[in-house]
């Protein structure tokens, strides 16, 4: 019977961390970014493929990152499934980007 | 469109007695692998959605499935649970990963 790397309800022995955060930059920009790209007029895909590529990540992979990482990878898996950006397209965006000067703007970092 | 006939059997009432299935998952599976091969008792009729399993694979997710609401005996999952008899989990699964057994699994708690 095949499992998926999620699917562990009932297992035993994983602590769980209560203590709340409050969200960084950049998982915000990952949410907002999501949202963009599910609403209309792109409405590029639906959280079920989010979901399913998520859940296709190795174990190793899957504990590693973190919630917000895992879904911008899989924001960036599902595009290049999608054939709405290749991955040289997006590739060539991020380098453009990293030439940017870097500008540290603290309002905007500044958590409530 | 009606998608009725689509539909694996009819709309089960409150009390059938069915057994979550125990094949091997779709790729984008939505049944807890806990449950895979348990007896259970249909609570209620969630309603019908489209199919996660080929949402998941940006299709239109149809024929829509029937949803239900699912309970458990606590010990028929766990061998070796330790709380009441009567303990119950109440679990959403889709039509399509559940048979309808010919007997009632077990008496309704």
């Amino acid at each position: 019977m095949e499992k998926r790397v999620n699917d562990v309800g009932g297992l035993p022995g994983m602590t769980i961390r209560q203590e709340t955060h409050p969200a960084t930059l950049h998982q915000k920009r990952v949410d907002a970014l999501y949202a963009l790209l599910t609403s209309p007029p792109v409405s590029a895909f639906r959280v079920d493929s989010i979901r399913r590529t998520i859940e296709s990540n190795t174990p190793e992979d899957y504990r590693n990152f973190g919630y917000y990482d895992k879904w911008i990878r899989a924001v960036h898996k599902v595009l290049i499934e999608q054939q709405i950006l290749t991955a040289e397209e997006i590739e060539a965006r991020m380098q453009e980007i990293r030439k940017r000067p870097v500008v540290v703007e603290t309002a905007a970092c500044a958590n409530p | 469109m009606n998608t009725a006939s689509n539909a694996t059997h009819a709309v089960l009432a409150t009390g059938t007695a069915v057994r979550v299935k125990n094949s091997p998952p779709e790729i984008h599976c939505r049944t807890p692998y806990y449950l895979r091969g348990v007896p259970g008792q249909v609570d209620t009729l969630v309603g019908r959605f489209r199919d996660p399993s080929l949402l998941a694979f940006n299709k239109p997710g149809l024929p829509m499935r029937y949803l239900y609401r699912v309970r458990f005996k606590q010990k028929d999952i766990w061998p070796d649970y330790a709380g009441s008899p009567a303990d119950t989990l109440v679990a959403d699964i889709f039509e399509h990963w559940l048979d309808v057994l010919k007997e009632p699994a077990h008496e309704r708690a």
